[in-house]
């Protein structure tokens, strides 16, 4: 069977204008306000984009990093941001304010359910999902049931069940998704991404991918200490949870202690590794695939972890070896190539690669059309309906390297992993982390 | 594709090192079990034990539970504070009892604990729970609906798409969308198990009444796509 789009690197640009699936009637048929007085600018006039060019978007738990990307894409001149959905009232404010300020007006509506604003607005083509992490894959999913397109922060999924599923998701109602790891549309690591693939540093054998430094992939189970839970207007607990099962609440969680908990993050392999293995396996054409071995290193955070691909390339995990952060290495037999955060240019092995990696830049840049900004990428398959280059089945994928590398140092093991199946091989100890049972009734 | 056939050498490779595989995590699973499980099923056991160890240890029998763990845990399948971390515990249990166990949660519960055991049984492919999950299709809780409908969907039997069939043109809103994530999932399971006729008619049934366009231009896609195959 074949699929409007089904390509890891999202060649395959079929589907629907997104319009579409505004034809019918939303699904709870509620209908939305229009503004008494309309702006001409609103009715593209006066040098703006005209209503039928742009797109309506809405936020959904924007916290400090959401902000920054509300921030990013508001500047574009085709989107309009017209809705923030939060449990957390105080959030929403924020968010409204901002979202009002850059748009001259009053009219940022806000909505303590994001579900009951995705249903009873057709208006809104797409969504920016900035929650914690626990959240993503379950709003994205529930997004696109109801046809919106998703931007996503990192990581697009907890378990690998939850990221087939937003692949699947995408599939079935033909949505637009791109996950939030930007440095796959930036300059200098697109080039050391392009230099590997090309074959400019020889038969690539080695990968080198940056693990947050702070972290543990030894993740907590346990409860911070129980505080009076605020009313449900002010912070709703219970849908701040979701899917993840229960605990007392402390406002600790809900001002960014969620992280290091083993319910609500992917431990410092995923803090990084979200982005730096998307890299890697871009640079070694493993995009729709994961690594299949993963060998156990005596540490807290996964430090030195080998892990290999079926085509005999090496991914190691290093908390350290970049100027900057999430760092990125390949190693070939003719040259190597290097960059993180900060890397005005990538660190190669020769000057010649230099030359080579900007002329390789600019034909990726005019063979895909994809632009070095990844939100304007979002923004232009929106319309093009072709699939982003952090598409699901990309995010799919480095994710599972991810969950894959967590499994195996929570068993304290070598684990070998069959990425056609997507399961450990003959190992059911290990196949009981691909997915968890999600509390009721946030099941997806 | 160069990576899909290195993919496929690999797989090849891991199957045949499986067995051997299995059976050093199999030994390292024996281990893990004959320390942790009976200290954990008396944990649940006992009536003054604090929520937080019965958590604990629903969470580790998730891990390294296996069927003598049922008994205590089904219990807690109906009980409002703990149905869910019971769940988390029995759902990766491949065994039987697990289903007979979630099976009587949806016989005789209500709220939470049924929408939770309704999504279990999805989640585990119990053939045996169409019936009672397609008379819940229609049930005044609109999410123990949503989760009958998902569930039929992972279940994805012929008897699981009629039912759901059945029910897109009764329902509406939320309802109605997790009948057609439903009617999705039992056209992909169809189309896997090789029966592409079946398949196609669900996926026509999605092109004439699904509520969302995208969804329906996917499903005629797929329809035609089966048809010509």
């Amino acid at each position: 069977m074949t699929d409007p789009v089904s390509t890891a690197d999202g060649t395959a640009a079929k589907g629907q204008t997104r319009r579409d699936c505004l034809k019918t009637a939303a699904l709870a048929g509620a209908a939305f306000a229009v503004p008494t007085i309309v702006p001409a600018s609103a009715l593209g006039r006066d040098g703006a984009v005209a209503p039928s060019e742009r797109i309506t978007m809405a936020g959904v738990g924007l916290g400090p990093r959401g902000q920054f990307v509300f921030d990013w894409m508001a500047v574009e001149p085709d989107v309009r941001f017209v809705a923030i959905a939060d449990v957390q009232k105080s959030r929403r404010e924020e968010v409204k304010a901002r979202i009002d300020k850059k748009n001259g007006d009053q009219d940022c509506k806000t909505y303590a359910d994001f579900e009951e604003m995705l249903a009873t607005r057709p208006d809104i083509d797409a969504v920016l999902i900035a929650t914690g992490d626990r959240w993503h894959a379950q709003a994205a999913i529930r997004a696109m049931r109801l046809g919106k397109d998703v931007y996503s922060e990192k990581p697009s999924s907890m378990t690998v069940a939850e990221g087939r599923a937003v692949v699947d998701a995408a599939k079935r109602y033909g949505r637009i998704y791109q996950t939030g790891t930007q440095r796959l549309s930036e300059g200098p690591f697109r080039t050391i991404i392009e230099l590997a693939r090309s074959g400019k540093l020889g038969k690539v054998h080695t990968v080198r991918a940056h693990i947050a430094p702070w972290d543990s992939a030894d993740l907590s189970h346990a409860w911070l200490p129980e505080e009076p839970q605020p009313p449900q207007d002010e912070v709703n607990w219970d849908a701040w949870l979701g899917g993840c099962p229960w605990r007392p609440f402390n406002s600790g969680y809900i001002k960014g202690g969620w992280r290091g908990h083993y319910d609500f993050h992917t431990s410092c392999i995923g803090e990084w590794g979200a982005h730096t293995f998307a890299q890697g396996q871009a640079g070694i054409d493993a995009l729709d695939t994961s690594a299949i071995e993963y060998s156990y290193v005596k540490n807290v955070s996964g430090d030195g972890m080998e892990t290999a691909f079926a085509s005999g390339v090496k991914m190691i995990l290093q908390r350290e070896g970049w100027r900057g952060s999430c760092g990125m290495t390949f190693e070939g037999d003719e040259g190597s190539a290097s960059c993180a955060d900060g890397y005005e240019k990538p660190d190669v092995s020769s000057p010649a690669l230099m030359a080579e990696g900007e002329k390789l830049l600019a034909e990726y840049v005019e063979k895909t059309g994809r632009p070095m900004n990844h939100v304007r990428d979002f923004f232009d398959c929106v319309k093009s309906r072709r699939w982003t280059v952090a598409n699901p089945e990309v995010m799919h994928r480095t994710m599972t390297t991810v969950h894959a590398a967590n499994v195996c140092m929570w068993l304290k093991r070598d684990v070998h992993f069959d990425p056609v199946r997507e399961e450990f091989v003959g190992d059911a100890e290990a196949n009981r982390f691909l997915t968890r049972a999600q509390r009721a009734p946030w099941i997806i | 594709m160069k990576t899909q056939a290195a993919v496929l050498a690999g797989a090849a490779l891991l199957a045949a090192s499986s067995t051997a595989l299995a059976q050093k995590a199999s030994q390292s699973a024996g281990n893990r079990k004959r320390q942790g499980q009976d200290e954990l099923i008396e944990v649940l056991k006992k009536e003054d034990s604090p929520r937080k160890a019965r958590v604990d240890a629903l969470r580790v029998l998730a891990q390294v539970g296996d069927r003598a763990c049922v008994p205590v845990v089904a219990p807690l399948l109906r009980d409002e504070e703990l149905a869910d971390m019971a769940r988390y515990a029995v759902e990766p249990i491949p065994d039987p009892a697990v289903d007979e166990a979630l099976r009587a949660v949806v016989a005789e519960a209500q709220g939470r604990p049924l929408v939770g055991a309704i999504a279990s049984l999805g989640v585990r492919r119990d053939v045996k729970a169409v019936p009672a999950l397609a008379a819940k299709l229609a049930d005044a809780d609109a999410q123990v609906a949503v989760a009958a409908a998902k569930s039929l969907g992972c279940i994805g039997t012929a008897a699981a798409a009629q039912a759901l069939r059945d029910a897109l043109p009764k329902t509406t809103g939320v309802a109605q969308a997790a009948v057609v994530e439903g009617l999705f999932r039992a056209a992909e399971s169809l189309a896997a198990l090789g029966q592409r006729p079946a398949a196609a008619e669900v996926y026509e049934t999605l092109a004439k009444a699904a509520p969302l366009a995208c969804a329906k231009d996917v499903a005629a896609k797929r329809a035609e796509s089966l048809r010509k195959a």
